[in-house]
């Protein structure tokens, strides 16, 4: 296997890698963010504005990961 | 089964060598066993690379690790091609800039209109505008609180003209400026120079530079300045790089899955020899709906995570007195 053959493999799974982690971090935000918004209606928008940059925080781990595939490419 | 397969694409590739369409010559030379898939993949890639490359330039690269990302093409690059010159050139060299300045000459085209038509009972412009301006101020005044208002304008403006930018891409011979780093850097740079003076502005220079050091009151928290004050610095450092590179990689990752998925339409299509009004299949469409969610909700996350920078350097000042 030479530089070329491994990069090809470990670069797609480096972003495999990251998109688990933060699949598995989003579920778990997500997901507690829409039970506390089934308790408390009426504190959705507050809930979802803090959902939504915690989310942002989460993905942007793949994104690294992705831009760090796409210059090493 | 592999044996199968690979006659099977052997037949694909016989069928695209008769329909003009360049293939390696290396396939049929050595037809061993573990050769063959790996060549008829690589000549199926070359067809396809040929028929896709005049649309989506850089998609054959791509698979191979070489070259820049694809791209859909835009209106720039069609002028260069098809008229070359100095001009032209000059034109595709600064075209990330030139479409960025197209998008806020049309915002503020807009704006300009909306404004000089003003009345009691409003049209169907002013009311968009009315409710754009009114969500945002409710969006950005319940995160910083009445005391955030003076911000709206800023980070208003910068939710319109990032949202508009992203959807600008999707729009056939445009492009997103926020795919490349230097739009999404300077955008970064403006909300960080702007935090760091509004830091100032509240806090006084002491007060700032109290705030870096983590306000330290007691003496065990004296004693940790020294590790404090570089990691709030970093801290400060990184929120251009991680909010830029954010919004870059979103976008300019949406919009290589498009010119991919632009170019294996175009691929798919290309061993029938297809008719001139019919290039290729449409593969990209269900992900351009996809874009407008990413586009939509990157410029949200901009706004958003740049007031909650805002609020973190000023509400500081209210713990203290």
């Amino acid at each position: 296997m030479d530089a070329e053959t491994a990069k090809g493999f470990l670069l797609p799974m480096t972003v495999a890698v990251a998109a688990l982690g933060s699949g598995l971090g989003l579920g778990k935000a997500v997901g507690s963010a829409m039970e506390a918004m089934a308790r408390q209606p009426e504190a959705a928008g507050k809930i979802q504005t803090g959902m939504i940059i915690g989310a942002a925080f989460i993905e942007a781990l793949t994104i690294y990961a992705l831009v760090a595939v796409i210059l090493l490419k | 089964m592999i044996e199968k397969l690979s006659l099977f694409l052997n037949s694909i590739v016989q069928s695209m060598n008769e329909h003009a369409t360049p293939v390696s010559d290396t396939l049929m030379e050595h037809n061993q066993h573990s050769g063959i898939i790996a060549d008829t993949l690589k000549s199926l890639h070359d067809t396809a690379h040929a028929a896709a490359g005049h649309v989506v330039h850089g998609a054959g690269e791509a698979a191979h690790g070489a070259g820049h990302a694809p791209e859909l093409p835009n209106w720039l690059e069609l002028a260069k091609i098809l008229f070359p010159g100095k001009l032209t050139d000059f034109l595709f060299a600064w075209h990330v800039v030139i479409f960025s300045a197209i998008v806020w000459l049309l915002l503020s085209f807009f704006c300009i209109i909306a404004y000089r038509k003003r009345s009691i009972y409003p049209g169907k412009l002013q009311n968009l505008i009315e409710w754009i301006v009114e969500t945002l101020y409710n969006l950005i005044v319940g995160i910083l609180g009445p005391s955030g208002v003076r911000y709206v304008p800023f980070l208003g403006t910068l939710f319109v003209y990032i949202f508009t930018m992203n959807v600008f891409g999707l729009f056939p011979g445009m492009f997103s400026s926020t795919s490349k780093l230097n739009t999404t850097l300077a955008l970064a740079i403006c909300v960080f120079c702007y935090v760091q003076f509004e830091g100032i502005r509240a806090n006084g220079l002491k007060g700032y530079i109290l705030h870096l050091a983590g306000s330290p009151k007691s003496v065990v928290e004296w004693c940790l300045v020294p590790l404090n004050l570089p990691l709030h610095i970093i801290g400060e450092l990184a929120k251009p790089i991680s909010l830029s590179l954010r919004l870059f990689g979103n976008i300019s990752g949406e919009d290589m899955l498009l010119a991919i998925f632009a170019g294996l339409g175009i691929a798919s299509l290309a061993f029938i020899n297809p008719p001139n009004w019919l290039p290729g299949l449409p593969l990209q469409f269900p992900f351009i709906f996809l874009a407008l969610l990413t586009s939509f909700v990157q410029a949200l996350v901009f706004t958003l995570l740049s007031s909650i920078y805002f609020s973190l350097m000023t509400h500081h000042e209210e713990e203290h007195h």
